[in-house]
């Protein structure tokens, strides 16, 4: 389990994240949504390592952050970053490879290729990083990250997407999701930072709600995902209507010109 | 293809790159024993490594002096210098993320070159620093390297990430301030200072002798081994700090090694044979082009080129003009610099 309790961090004595509070199980994957400069992207990498909180504690299975080396944190934990661009012309599964750097080399080969076919970059394997379009640049980068945790061992790993389909099209936004959804029966718990809140609501077992760098809502999607929370913390009128046999929670923010007929911000 | 298969054609490939490049450097080697303003045939070079076969051609003491205490060492010395001057340009492009990066252009030999000048000039008046003697001249050229080195990092970084137009500009502005610094030590030298500051900066390999040798593989054999040791770090680095950290590398010691191991061998090479551009620069980005950027290719076979690189120009300054000779610096430079302007042109698509 991922414990982050009371979490602090500051930029310029401001706290972009402010005694944040979250558990990330086994079998779970929790969105994190939220307005831009809600502290989303800072806590990921508080999360991941990459800040040192300067309040709070965080513990990866029951053993703080600060204790691990980094080699060590890599055997349980991977990041998907925002953007990566990459220097020199390295081949889209040389990028991949790299995701066994952690684990030393022993059948990697057979991983990397299970990998690859599942995020659907295993086609065009052999092409220069630098060459593919966004969205490929960013599945091959799932790829190299799913490398790190996807073979199964006692310890709970945890996986960390921040808006991982942002360069995305639908069907590979869904894709993306889908796969990371189907981590959950391997012993893996997952966080994604999520701008779009219907892909949140549809895959998501918990929502954080930030706002200006606290929890404004935490629980599942039926709890957070309401009208009213939802307009509070992005101040524009959006509509929810609740999810039904089987279908997921449909959101939709209104146009502006609509704001003053028939809704209010809260 | 079978995976197993797949991961062993790559360790073959990276092998037979290697061992292609190796046997070329021998070859071009020998080639090299039996050119120059002297000439010694191939079968005399043979005799004085593998003794007399009856093949009747006396070998005399003149040639056996020439290929042993002149040629031999001064190839020896050139294979060195030109391959720390290539694996320490590969593994700093490595680290900077950046594929513009030389020693020479980013101020890192300039550095050197300034501790060392005022070695010569200052050290005399300190008799615990002539004490010293060769290792205090490769002592300072290594703190000005490092120095420089630190430098040029951090005035070229934001968020751990190069700048290529600022870290060029850092080291224009750092030779520059080195430039003058030894300007202004050249002017409080004392005449004999002056000469072997003289000779110190004409010197190319020409210099070499077997003390010099020794001193250059002693030093850099093990900051070699480390860089070496550090390539599947620099390909995680290649993605970005932080992604190399998420992936296990400890980014910080992965910075240490390299810059300090960098300083070390091209500080060597600087006190002793001056600065040799280019090299650095130019042998990565062939590897690169011809096998792709895995480091575990490119960061060894970075030093065996290298070596090829600077056996060959030293070949061409010995024999270009015979019996004179021209320094191995201009030569490197005249190969390097229309290189450089051709990367500049490109760095959109280096970038990529």
């Amino acid at each position: 389990m991922l414990e982050a309790k009371d979490i602090q961090y500051f930029i310029l004595g401001r706290p972009v994240v402010n005694k944040v509070s979250l558990k990330l199980k086994a079998g779970q994957l929790t969105a994190i949504v939220g307005p831009n400069g809600a502290g989303k992207s800072s806590l990921l990498k508080l999360l991941a390592g990459d800040y040192k909180a300067g309040a709070g504690a965080i513990n990866y299975n029951g053993k703080c952050i600060q204790n691990y080396r980094p080699k060590d944190l890599a055997k349980i934990r991977a990041v998907m970053p925002q953007h990566s661009q990459l220097t020199f012309p390295f081949k889209v599964k040389e990028v991949v490879e790299l995701g066994l750097l952690s684990l030393g080399l022993a059948h990697g080969e057979q991983l990397v290729m299970e990998v690859m076919k599942e995020t659907q970059t295993w086609a065009f394997r052999d092409r220069l990083y630098g060459a593919l379009s966004g969205g490929e640049k960013q599945r091959v980068q799932l790829a190299r990250v799913l490398v790190q945790v996807w073979a199964g061992t006692d310890q709970t790993k945890f996986l960390l997407l921040d808006e991982p389909t942002s360069s995305m099209d639908i069907a590979h936004q869904h894709q993306v999701l889908h796969i990371a959804s189907q981590l959950k029966r391997k012993n893996i718990a997952v966080l994604a930072v999520l701008h779009d809140l219907n892909m949140a609501a549809a895959y998501a077992d918990q929502v954080i709600l930030l706002k200006e760098g606290r929890i404004y809502q935490q629980g599942s999607v039926d709890e957070v995902m309401a009208s009213q929370h939802l307009e509070h913390v992005f101040e524009h009128p959006i509509m929810v209507r609740n999810g039904y046999d089987g279908m997921p929670h449909f959101i939709q923010s209104l146009p502006v010109y609509q704001q003053n007929r028939t809704y209010k911000i809260a | 293809m079978n995976p197993k298969l797949a991961i062993a054609n790559k360790i073959t490939h990276t092998k037979l790159v290697l061992g292609t490049m190796l046997l070329l450097l021998l070859i071009l080697g020998i080639l090299s024993l039996t050119l120059g303003a002297f000439h010694i045939p191939l079968s005399k070079v043979g005799q004085v490594f593998m003794g007399d076969w009856g093949v009747g051609e006396n070998l005399n003491p003149q040639e056996k002096n020439v290929l042993l205490q002149i040629r031999l060492p001064r190839l020896l010395l050139a294979m060195l210098v030109g391959g720390a001057l290539g694996i320490a340009g590969a593994a700093l492009q490595g680290l900077f993320r950046n594929p513009l990066v030389e020693p020479g252009l980013i101020g890192v030999s300039s550095g050197s070159a300034l501790f060392a000048v005022i070695f010569i000039v200052f050290g005399s008046s300190f008799t615990f620093l002539s004490a010293l003697g060769k290792f205090g001249l490769v002592a300072f050229a290594f703190i000005g390297g490092l120095l420089n080195t630190f430098l040029v990092y951090r005035l070229s970084s934001q968020a751990g990430k190069t700048d290529i137009s600022l870290l060029i500009l850092a080291g224009v502005a750092l030779n520059a301030l080195a430039g003058a610094l030894i300007g202004l030590s050249i002017f409080y030298a004392d005449d004999a200072a002056l000469r072997n500051f003289t000779f110190w900066s004409l010197g190319d390999v020409g210099g070499a002798n077997w003390e010099k040798v020794w001193l250059m593989l002693g030093i850099s054999f093990l900051p070699i081994g480390l860089i070496i040791g550090q390539y599947r770090a620099l390909n995680a680095l290649a993605i970005g700090e932080s992604e190399a950290y998420h992936m296990g590398v400890d980014v910080q010691r992965t910075k240490l090694f390299i810059l300090i191991g960098s300083a070390l061998i091209v500080g060597t090479a600087v006190a002793l044979t001056g600065t040799i551009g280019f090299v650095g620069l130019v042998v990565p980005h062939l590897l690169r082009i011809l096998y792709g950027a895995d480091h575990g290719l490119v960061i060894p076979g970075s030093f065996f080129a290298g070596a090829i690189l600077l056996t060959l120009a030293d070949l061409l300054a010995r024999t270009m003009v015979a019996p004179a000779e021209m320094p191995i610096g201009i030569i490197t430079a005249i190969l390097g610099a229309p290189f450089f302007i051709y990367l500049l042109i490109n760095v959109k698509q280096i970038r990529a």
